[in-house]
């Protein structure tokens, strides 16, 4: 009986052995991304608010439908990590630091050089920590300035400064410390400016060394209780466009050695205004290759609403300084940003922690990306 | 419930109660603002500040994003992971650095300035997340910016919970 049996099972093994036709698969391959990105694939940085040392970068396709189509790789940013891209090489820039026994130990606070075809980390820059400035909302806390040469990162511990690395040599050169001022806006040839406590800014430019070869401060110049301006800016061929609290739009021009506050407009009509919208997210600037200012609003607005998700994104004209759409969202979102080329789309995190896409010009929706094993898709990068 | 719905939820409801916290934040923009660029080390203000009786009330429950003395937290409630509205979870380490919120206490209609300390040293408690903004300024101004991670100058800077701690009654 059990000869039978085995004659049977080895008979139907070769039976199928005969009839498959699949090749062999071959051992060891791993994919690698095309060379610069398409224009409507975007990284979008899951801050993992919940398990932080395990953040990671995911590179998005925004047209997929499945996940097999959207999902194209993804790389580690620990502890509510800060990101930079290049534009004129295939380099990414994460600043992250990791403890040796999880949420303890010895930490190692680091810049990790991805490359952008492999998703490898290809070097790695070790820092002396903790000095690195740790919170969700990180753009503008690391930044590339000088044709890409030097890369800047936010120090706060809680004094406040900016560590500068000679991205050639893959080493810090300086340290320049602040007084008691936040984020990295680039200005000028080589050097950056930053808002202050105050409400005043600081301005740096640096020489070749990345030491501070001249700095200016200008007077405050905004009221940071009544209408505090975002430290969240959409930059527009140099100059800043920051939202404020009460729903103005401060301009300030970044194009030569120091910071100037330009003119400052308000994104509100009569009857917005009556009906208290307000600028708010944790993202909520961007521009597009048209170079218009999109704003995510939110409607009865008021103190302590700035972070709320936004039902509408405003679409302006920065010349005329009139807006020229609203786009509804199908949910509201948290942050946004905007793909580049001819065909822009704005990729918005609504509150359930999905993503949607929307056709910038029209605002029709045309995308919901879920179900991809995250947890707090925060913000969204586009390619450069 | 979604924490961005819940926190819509909260802010429609504390807008009204934001008049007189102005008042003592605009003093506070004003001593700043006199102090010019000199850094700001919001450091240990427990021991710098008389404390208050305790007051008569303390209406609802520490474990909820609506407790009032959540005006303006932005974190995981240590109520709901082994602390209260005052002591960090066993095995935690309280930082002595912090952001401060004022908050109105149904109880007695008071103004309390509010010290918002993260728990550290442990993953993330992953309970209870909170944001709620009264008063909550850029990270430009870092001692009313709830958007830092305060766990600074702790042995480990792993981010846990918060707790609210009074500090005292805010002085219109």
């Amino acid at each position: 009986m059990f000869r039978q049996l085995l004659r049977l099972v080895l008979l139907s093994g070769i039976t199928l052995a005969a009839s498959a036709e699949l090749a062999r698969d071959e051992l060891g391959k791993v994919e690698t991304l095309p060379l610069p990105y398409p224009n409507d694939w975007v990284i979008v940085h899951d801050v993992a608010f919940d398990h932080m040392s395990l953040g990671k970068f995911i590179v998005m396709d925004i047209n997929g439908k499945k996940i097999s189509e959207f999902f194209k790789g993804s790389f580690d940013g620990g502890n509510l990590a800060a990101f930079a891209q290049a534009s004129k090489k295939p380099e990414m820039y994460v600043l992250e630091h990791y403890y040796d026994r999880g949420a303890r130990g010895n930490r190692t606070d680091l810049v990790t050089i991805y490359d952008k075809a492999t998703l490898m980390p290809v070097d790695e820059i070790v820092l002396t920590g903790p000095k690195r400035a740790e919170m969700l909302v990180s753009k503008f806390i690391i930044s590339l300035i000088d044709d890409e040469k030097f890369l800047l990162l936010y120090n706060f511990t809680p004094a406040t400064f900016v560590t500068v690395i000679d991205l050639v040599k893959r080493e810090v050169v300086n340290e320049v410390q602040l007084p008691t001022c936040a984020g990295i806006y680039p200005t000028g040839k080589r050097g950056f400016s930053s808002i202050c406590s105050n409400a005043s800014m600081i301005s740096f430019q640096l020489d070749k060394n990345g030491k501070v070869a001249k700095q200016s401060k200008i007077d405050p110049f905004f009221d940071i209780e009544k209408d505090a301006l975002f430290e969240r800016p959409a930059i527009i061929d140099g100059v800043g466009y920051f939202p404020s609290f009460a729903g103005n739009v401060q301009e300030i021009n970044l194009q030569g050695d120091a910071a100037e506050p330009g003119e400052k407009w308000s994104l509100l009509g009569t009857e917005d205004k009556s009906k208290n919208w307000r600028p708010g997210g944790a993202w909520l600037a961007a521009t597009d290759s048209a170079k218009r200012l999109y704003v995510m609003m939110h409607e009865n607005g008021g103190e302590g609403s700035h972070d709320n998700p936004g039902s509408e994104i405003w679409v302006f004209d920065t010349g005329r300084k009139a807006r020229v759409n609203r786009i509804p969202l199908t949910l509201p979102a948290i942050a946004f940003d905007i793909t580049a080329g001819d065909s822009p789309k704005i990729v918005a995190t609504n509150v359930e922690m999905n993503l949607e896409v929307y056709d910038a010009a029209s605002g029709e929706h045309v995308n919901t990306i879920k179900d991809f094993y995250h947890s707090w898709p925060l913000l969204v990068y586009a390619s450069p | 419930m979604n924490w961005l719905d819940k926190l819509t939820e909260n802010v429609s409801r504390n807008v009204a109660k934001t008049s007189s916290r102005r008042g003592f934040l605009g003093g506070l923009g004003a001593m700043i603002a006199g102090g010019s660029l000199i850094p700001l080390l919001p450091v240990a203000r427990a021991d710098a500040m008389k404390q208050p009786e305790p007051p008569t009330a303390d209406p609802g429950d520490p474990a909820t994003c609506d407790y009032w003395r959540n005006c303006a937290i932005d974190g995981y409630l240590c109520s709901c992971c082994g602390g209260s509205v005052n002591s960090c979870p066993p095995g935690t380490e309280m930082s002595a650095i912090t952001w401060i919120g004022t908050c109105k206490n149904p109880g007695d209609g008071k103004d309390y300035i509010i010290s918002y300390n993260d728990c550290c040293g442990k993953a993330p408690c992953g309970s209870c997340f909170c944001n709620r903004n009264e008063g909550d300024r850029p990270t430009y101004r870092p001692h009313t910016s709830n958007d830092y991670n305060w766990c600074i100058g702790t042995k480990s800077q792993a981010y846990h919970c918060t707790v609210n701690i009074i500090l005292g009654v805010a002085i219109k």
